[in-house]
């Protein structure tokens, strides 16, 4: 018993002080780490794709008009899953470091980018075949017909 | 794989000889899966037989096929472990009238699952011994059945008035101290009655589920394939890889995709490393549990540096998000793999020391020894899964049983106890702890090159199941799936391993006293959330008393202090 009772005191006392001192001191995620999404409004060409595999419904694609196309991130619905990063064809998403994203206000966690569209005067569609989004055809980066509108 | 053809033959002979012309067709989808469709009224006979072969009852899975073929289907998942076979007995219930025989009297551990399709789906078991609601809400309307089809995912029923669950009537003569709906020792919500007398348990009662959040039907009306597994890894908050991995495998399976060979060495390290932080943390909670803080502090200390690892090679510290249809999202990069067997040193020399230490403790062997004693023929009866199951000498293990990701290559020990008490629950935790860090090292050092993801460029076909399970640290994972169109399951059902530990329960606390109900639940380790207030009411007095969770705490802390004498 008293040995037991030593050994566990030997535990502890090896262990010295583990607690961090954060948030005085930064502490930062290991390299890989996905945090919060950034966007470049730059390079996204309005494809939806990152839309149609977001699993937890953050992105919403809406048309006005013709010229116009709104991508709307509700991402204070994200799971950090990278799924959107992943499938972007133009590298518009990246998943950053940030992982202190705590605020009281609802308007911080959405985004809005909108896409000024060219679309071809015929047929009304921006692009034709082949094109990055034939990707998006693959089993896995379809979506369901049903459910979620 | 020859032989389990063969097994397999021989099964479905067996049972064609018990029920005849009951037994209406047979046919082998995946090769390990068995699927006997029978008629309901033979379904008894059906079930003798698989038990007289030893078969042990996984799940029940109840599905609305009435835009299939116009009936609803019942599915009876049984494993026949030595033989590395499921076997699946399907009964084709007429919508007119949805009733099927009850198999509880037969298996007593099919007494949730039988009740829970019924309040799913709509399908009656009948001769049911408790056919009181479990999934359901008090508050949920009758005659709605959240599986069925036609029911929309986001329905919303009206709120209700003055519902309170159906209590059982407890002994002559015993008082009820229910406990609940928030459990004190584990953060989650659950509502028990403990029937005493005096200081002793002679009954109890449970009703839970208050925490269902219809995954399932999220999962086959809203989500495709490669979404669910992002959802899946959300149903344990410790152990989320787990349930990515088994439906991954189950979708996999039915769609006959062959996963990468790294691809599986790598589930199967991700999976052990995560065996390591949950048996860690059960350790603390245990050690918290019984006032023993120090273990608490020291185990999870040790087990931060497991999740760091995780979050550098997946990217994330609990929902890694690395699997998906097909194989794996993310390499492990070579660069990790010294750093891994750094930490895995680590935790190894460290766990060594911590289990040499309370081994000697006399306080923490009289708290834990014959306190909830699980009898192996109890186990087995209840089909009891993972540690509790191995501590009373049942040897299961579905990483032998039916082997996944790379477990047949590095297989693990089977870790069993024969006592069937708490202590024997520490002890198989412990050697499975030390044993997940040699299957880590042993998967690494032969970790094949090449592809980590298969390509799926074809649809996925319909009407496949695929049954998946996986060893949790909890114990064994099931999730069946059926494809359908639509790039989704046309049914996903999940089986997590607490599901039926909990169902032992009642006879692990009989006649146990109260300050151990704590510890007896803990030993579980029941993956259910936490507490704050207890209520005793004397039933003869009908007065009431309000415990609060740290005097449930220290009643089960009291009980160390005086070194375990009652
Ligand atoms: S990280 Fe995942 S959940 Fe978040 S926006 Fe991208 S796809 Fe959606
Ligand atoms: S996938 Fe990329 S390019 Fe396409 S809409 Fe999303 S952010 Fe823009």
């Amino acid at each position: 018993m008293l040995t037991a009772k030593l050994r566990e005191a030997l535990i502890c006392f090896k262990a010295g002080r583990v607690t961090l001192p954060y948030p005085f001191a930064p502490h930062d995620p290991a390299p890989g780490f996905r945090g919060k999404i950034t966007l470049d409004p730059d390079r996204c060409f309005g494809c939806g794709g990152c839309a149609n595999v977001c699993p937890a419904g953050v992105i919403q694609v809406r048309d006005a008009g013709q010229l116009l196309r709104v991508l709307e991130f509700q991402w204070r619905r994200c799971t950090y899953c990278g799924r959107c990063e992943e499938v972007c064809p133009e590298q518009a998403i990246t998943m950053s470091q940030q992982f202190e994203t705590a605020t009281d206000r609802g308007d911080d966690m959405v985004m809005r980018l909108e896409v000024f569209m060219g679309p071809c005067q015929r047929c009304g569609r921006c692009y034709v075949p082949p094109t990055p989004l034939d990707r998006m055809d693959r089993t896995g980066f379809r979506t369901g017909s049903g459910g979620r509108s | 794989m020859a032989s389990v053809l063969g097994v397999a033959a021989q099964v479905n002979e067996a049972v064609a000889r018990k029920i005849g012309a009951g037994l209406r067709a047979a046919s082998q989808g995946p090769p390990d899966t068995l699927r006997l469709v029978v008629a309901p009224e033979e379904l008894r006979s059906a079930t003798e037989e698989l038990l007289r072969l030893r078969a042990r009852f996984l799940i029940t899975v109840g599905i609305d096929a009435r835009p299939l073929s116009a009936d609803y289907r019942v599915l009876y998942l049984f494993s026949l472990d030595g033989e590395h076979l499921f076997v699946v007995l399907e009964c084709a219930v007429s919508p007119d009238d949805p009733h099927v025989d009850s198999i509880a009297a037969l298996v007593p551990g099919a007494n949730w699952a039988e009740r829970e399709c019924r309040d799913a789906v709509g399908v009656t078991p009948d001769g049911h011994p408790d056919p009181r609601r479990l999934l359901l809400a008090d508050d949920w309307p009758e005659g709605l059945f959240p599986l069925r089809r036609d029911f929309p995912y986001d329905y919303r029923p009206p709120a209700a008035e003055g519902v309170a669950p159906v209590p059982k009537q407890p002994p002559e003569g015993a008082s009820v101290l229910p406990i609940g709906p928030f459990f004190p020792v584990l953060e989650e919500p659950s509502y028990w009655r403990l029937f005493v007398e005096g200081e002793t348990v002679v009954g109890c009662d449970y009703r839970g589920f208050y925490n269902h959040r219809g995954i399932e039907k999220l999962g086959e009306s809203t989500l495709t394939y490669n979404e669910i597994p992002y959802l899946a890894e959300r149903i344990c908050g410790i152990c989320g890889f787990i349930h990515s991995t088994a439906y991954c495998q189950a979708v996999e399976k039915a769609a006959g995709i062959e996963v990468p060979r790294r691809a599986r060495y790598i589930r199967s390290i991700m999976l052990e490393l995560e065996r390591v932080h949950s048996h860690l943390l059960w350790l603390g909670i245990a050690g918290h549990i019984l006032g023993f803080d120090t273990v608490l502090m020291q185990t999870w200390r040790m087990r931060e540096p497991v999740m760091w690892l995780a979050e550098e090679i997946s990217g994330n510290r609990k929902t890694y998000g690395m699997n998906t249809i097909g194989g794996l999202r993310r390499d492990l990069p070579a660069t990790v793999v010294a750093k891994v067997l750094k930490v895995v040193d680590e935790v190894e020399r460290e766990s060594v020391a911590v289990r040499d230490a309370i081994v000697g403790d006399t306080t923490l062997l009289a708290r834990t020894k014959n306190v909830g004693v699980l009898t192996g023929d109890w186990a087995r009866q209840v089909c009891v899964v993972g540690p509790p199951a191995r501590g009373s000498g049942v040897p299961i293990d579905a990483r032998l049983d039916h082997p996944y990701a790379a477990y047949d290559e590095v297989p693990p020990r089977l870790c069993t106890q024969q006592a069937g008490d708490t202590w024997a629950r520490v002890l198989v935790r412990v050697e499975e702890l030390l044993d997940s860090i040699r299957q880590v090292r042993e998967g690494l050092a032969r970790l094949p090159a090449g592809e980590v993801l298969a390509e799926v460029k074809d649809e996925i076909p319909r009407d496949r199941i695929g049954i998946s399970v996986v060893e949790a640290p909890r114990g064994e994972a099931v999730h069946f799936v059926m494809t359908g169109g639509d790039n989704r399951p046309y049914r996903w059902r999940v089986r997590a391993p607490t599901y039926p530990n909990l169902q032992a329960m009642p006879a692990m606390i009989d006649h146990a006293a109260i300050a151990d109900v704590p510890i007896t639940l803990g030993s579980l380790d029941p993956c259910f959330s936490c507490t704050e207030r207890v209520e005793a009411i004397d039933v003869s007095t009908h007065s009431r008393r309000v415990y609060s969770r740290q005097e449930l705490l220290a009643m089960s802390r009291e009980l160390t202090l005086r070194g375990g004498r009652r």
